[in-house]
């Protein structure tokens, strides 16, 4: 999983605005999809030769921007990508036509995430200079090449081309700052932290050109399935995509899980940061008090998508301490995002219990993680999942709770507001979206 | 005046122009109609022809000129249809050689010129809907006040920038900096378009002052286009212009790429009661700028409009002429005789006449060659083709804008929108589909690119404009019911409260002193 974002000025004055500056930015606030490697491709001045430059390294934003002079960066137009991936960086390609691609999810061209871009911006960049119609030939890539993916591309000739699979499964969001800028991200949490306003988006299908002249769009065919997980767990609780509130199915999902699988208990508590929202609403629906369950400590490390059980765990357990007098004595519902292998949820029920907790009831606002994803979301092999392996009550014995549940399928997709069909429910189904032909 | 023997006149070569001479030419006056262009606009050198009148090309903007065709033509009246020959004059050399004009003569006119004196009038006569703003006649000077307090988050943080003169809708920036993260980026950035600015309006003489900058606001803007006599206004339904040159709302700010208008005299977002608001503000701009100069508004007259947090129905800028694309909207939708109308201007009896529009929807979309609006030496000499027939057929009205009918009969872009098509339905977002589909009827010879915003209109565009419309509604509401609707307040550490409003106030009784 990765987030992309693209910074596009127009006008007489456009050489005018350093685009690093707010890339940076609109990358800071996409780092929660992905806190392994930064890229950054400035294109700085149309009278270098070489006008594309290269900035990548391992770790957050801020690591690898805080090591580069702020001079080297400078420059007018710009895309950077964060990745859940260790050295995943912006794809360069150099022949036929000079290219840089960042890209979101995964074309279905290699297995690995990495590789497989590097085919897309290769077939890109050939297509290009055999159709002579950058916005054409971005389109008929699109129709030919399957999978989930949102990308954006810079090429020497300061054009910016971005666009999403037909199914739209990766999203991708515009906006615009006064006269003179435009933007994409992968979510429009992105565009407010730059003071852009959001605009719309780009929608399944669809081919989006930025040039100095003009924006120009190109629809194919297409059939929407949004990947449901970015609402339930990936994207960030301040945004939109494809014009739905995060937040808004949150509160959605909290309300469904408390009518799904009633229980009595005296507070509710939900692990943070995701399920909190969960929990706020989860309380609100059943009367039960809500109360703050635990301290963080260190900065923001998303436990799920760290890539070795050691770091995960060392997450939660920084993460999580249980403030006592919230717990002590008392009947608790647990609400959390997701289980993928069940250690999380085991650390934490065993930390409430120690601390006092007497019975913890765990639910999930999401269904069952049973199966991969096959469009870039580090979901772990199926034989780790443990909602794939047990029932309820064994995962509730494994884990040490009173009772555990999950959300339903029809919760979600209602929580969500759209219909299954409309939907990517592959990591909970098994079952994933057909493209149409 | 005998119906077939009345001659018009009309000025200028936009689409604007050419729905005006089509709203002449549907007269039941019959007009014959006669035309002074800069360019041959093929649209209205065509009905000039039909209606057995004459064009000719000629600088509309230089009074002899017109004076000396208005003559040789016998014409019973003139009317313009551009911003620049008010600022020239033009309507007032014509009066005085006894030739009537429906047209904001020079001193009335500069509710649009000067976009400085405008705000003043505002603030002098105690107006609604009106911004905080600053003059400057240098780069240097704006930059030593914007940068003066810009730790602090006063309202100079947030600003428009502007030419201080009406310059062809080129040259406004509007700067947010409300990231205390990104403010040095914002703030370079503001520096240098004023020294942009300052060489821009180099060019124009006319006026002292030279950079405006204003409050920025925000909120859904609207057109309220009014014809007035100088004794009475007659408001037009509101149109909505898109400003932005490209889709999603991105990009330079353009003439128009389009615009809407709803069902009504209201736009979907805009309330009756702000209809009624925004036409108390217009009218009371004609009558403070009469008042000033001591001399009668005779023509159209428009407020380009925004509701905003701070002020409700707020003046973004005036125009003493119809808009365009707007005028395009408000003509196809007009019922009353357009020279019954133009004729109740001339003779001050506007009052008796009733204007009524038709209560469909309309939209509009501009078309132009890719170079437009920043270069339009790469817009300008490309080879046009419109199939009319499939326009038509296609539901659609079509009318000549930015292009040059040559001596040989072939028609060339001009450089500025090329053509603009309307379609007329009972949805907005019929209408505006209905366009799209006309689109690609339009081409240049040469394969140069073409570049519209098929968004206008579109069900996506119209929910945002009635959610940020929600929005602002709720707070000016607000502030109105708390009595503090037009107060802003900013706070200078170690200097301590500012009113804004009374400093302004004050600086304005000083420069009048």
């Amino acid at each position: 999983m990765a987030g992309i974002f693209g910074f596009y000025a127009f006008g007489d004055e456009r050489v005018n605005w350093d685009s690093s500056k707010f890339i940076y930015y609109g990358l800071s606030a996409l780092q929660g999809r992905g806190q392994e490697s930064t890229s950054l491709v400035i294109y700085t001045h149309h009278d270098n030769t070489e006008p594309l430059r290269w900035i990548s390294g391992e770790g957050l934003v801020d690591e690898v921007f805080g090591k580069i002079k702020q001079d080297y960066m400078k420059g007018f137009l710009g895309i950077g990508q964060v990745s859940a991936e260790k050295r995943d960086y912006a794809i360069k390609v150099e022949k036929p036509i000079e290219l840089a691609l960042v890209g979101d999810g995964k074309p279905a061209l290699h297995d690995n995430r990495q590789k497989s871009f590097q085919i897309f911006a290769e077939m890109l960049s050939k297509k290009i200079s055999e159709l002579r119609d950058p916005l054409e030939a971005t389109k008929t890539l699109i129709r030919e090449v399957g999978g989930g993916y949102s990308f954006i591309t810079l090429t020497k000739d300061e054009k910016m081309i971005c666009g999403r699979d037909i199914q739209g499964i990766k999203p991708l969001e515009v906006g615009a700052i006064g006269f003179d800028i435009g933007a994409v991200a992968s979510e429009s949490s992105a565009l407010d932290v730059i003071g852009a306003e959001q605009s719309g988006f780009v929608k399944p299908g669809e081919t989006v050109m930025f040039d100095p002249l003009s924006i120009e769009k190109r629809h194919i065919k297409n059939k929407t399935a949004y990947c449901s997980f970015e609402y339930v767990y990936l994207a960030r609780l301040d945004s939109y995509l494809n014009s739905i509130s995060v937040s808004n199915v949150r509160d959605m999902i909290g309300q469904r899980l408390s009518e799904e699988n009633p229980v009595k208990a005296e507070v509710v508590i939900g692990v943070p940061n995701t399920a909190i929202p969960f929990s706020m609403s989860y309380s609100k629906n059943s009367g039960i008090p809500v109360k703050y369950g635990f301290t963080r400590t260190g900065r923001h490390v998303r436990s799920a998508i760290k890539p070795s059980q050691f770091d995960r765990i060392v997450g939660v357990q920084l993460k999580l301490n249980p403030i006592r007098t919230s717990v002590d004595g008392k009947e608790i519902i647990l609400i959390d995002d997701s289980v993928v292998r069940g250690n999380t949820l085991r650390s934490t029920v065993y930390n409430l219990k120690r601390k006092g907790a007497k019975k913890v009831h765990v639910r999930i606002g999401s269904p069952p993680l049973i199966s991969r994803c096959p469009f870039g979301t580090e979901v772990p092999p199926e034989d780790e999942l443990i909602g794939k392996a047990l029932s309820n009550d064994e995962i509730a014995e494994i884990i040490g709770a009173d009772s555990f549940a999950y959300l339903s399928i029809d919760g979600l997709c209602e929580s969500i507001g759209l219909p299954e069909s409309s939907l990517c429910l592959g990591c909970f189904t098994g079952k994933y979206p057909e493209r149409p032909t | 005046m005998e119906g077939n023997l009345m001659k018009i006149m009309g000025l200028g070569n936009a689409s604007r122009e050419h729905a005006i001479a089509e709203a002449l030419e549907r007269s039941d006056h019959h007009p014959r109609i006669f035309w002074l262009g800069d360019i041959r606009n093929p649209g209205i050198f065509n009905i000039c022809k039909k209606s057995g009148g004459d064009f000719a090309l000629s600088k509309t903007t230089d009074p002899e000129k017109v004076v000396e065709y208005a003559k040789r033509w016998c014409v019973d009246f003139v009317i313009i249809g551009p911003e620049e020959p008010n600022f020239h004059a033009v309507p007032d050399e014509l009066e005085r050689k006894g030739i009537p004009c429906v047209g904001a003569s020079r001193d009335v006119a500069i509710i649009e010129m000067s976009k400085a004196e405008m705000r003043r009038l505002q603030w002098e006569y105690g107006m609604s809907g009106k911004l905080l703003f600053k003059t400057f006649r240098s780069s240097k000077e704006a930059y030593s006040v914007l940068e003066k307090y810009s730790d602090t988050l006063t309202w100079l943080q947030n600003v428009a920038l502007k030419p201080a003169r009406q310059a062809g809708g080129k040259g406004v920036k509007v700067v947010e900096d409300q990231q205390l993260y990104l403010h040095d980026e914002k703030q370079r950035f503001k520096s240098k378009h004023a020294d942009w600015l300052e060489g821009y309006m180099k060019s124009y003489s006319d006026i002292e002052d030279k950079i405006l900058v204003e409050e920025k606001v925000w909120g859904p803007e609207y057109t309220l286009q009014c014809f007035t006599d100088g004794r009475c206004i007659k408001g037009m339904p509101l149109v909505q212009d898109n400003k932005h040159a490209h889709e999603f709302d991105i990009g330079t700010e353009t003439g128009g790429m389009g615009s809407i208008c709803g069902s009504g005299f209201t736009l979907p977002f805009i309330t009756k009661k702000e209809y009624e608001e925004s036409l108390k503000i217009v009218n009371s701009l004609v009558r403070a700028i009469q008042d000033k100069v001591g001399k009668r508004y005779h023509g159209m007259v428009a407020g380009q409009m925004m509701l905003t947090e701070i002020e409700g129905p707020t003046i973004i800028e005036m125009y003493s002429r119809l808009g365009d694309p707007e005028a395009l909207n408000v003509l196809n939708t007009l019922k009353t005789d357009f020279v019954d109308i133009c004729l109740a201007i001339l003779d001050g009896n506007l009052s008796k006449l009733n204007v009524e529009f038709d209560k469909r929807s309309t939209v509009v979309k501009a078309i132009a060659p890719k170079g437009y609006p920043n270069n339009r030496k790469l817009a300008k000499n490309h080879p046009v083709f419109v199939d009319e027939q499939a326009i038509k057929r296609g539901g659609c009205k079509f009318y000549w804008g930015s292009a040059d009918l040559n001596e040989g009969g072939e028609i060339l872009s001009a450089g500025s929108r090329l053509v603009e098509i309307l379609a007329i339905s009972d949805e907005i977002t019929k209408a505006s589909k209905i366009i799209d589909r006309c689109v690609p009827y339009i081409k240049l010879l040469d394969g140069w690119g073409l570049f519209y915003r098929s968004d206008i209109g579109s069900p996506e565009l119209m929910c945002k404009r009635m959610d940020v419309a929600d929005r602002v509604r709720m707070l000016y509401q607000y502030r109105r019911d708390k009595g503090i609707l037009g107060k802003r307040i900013d706070w200078l550490p170690k200097v301590g409260k500012m009113d804004p409003v009374a400093l302004l106030r004050d600086e304005l009784s000083k420069k009048s002193e």
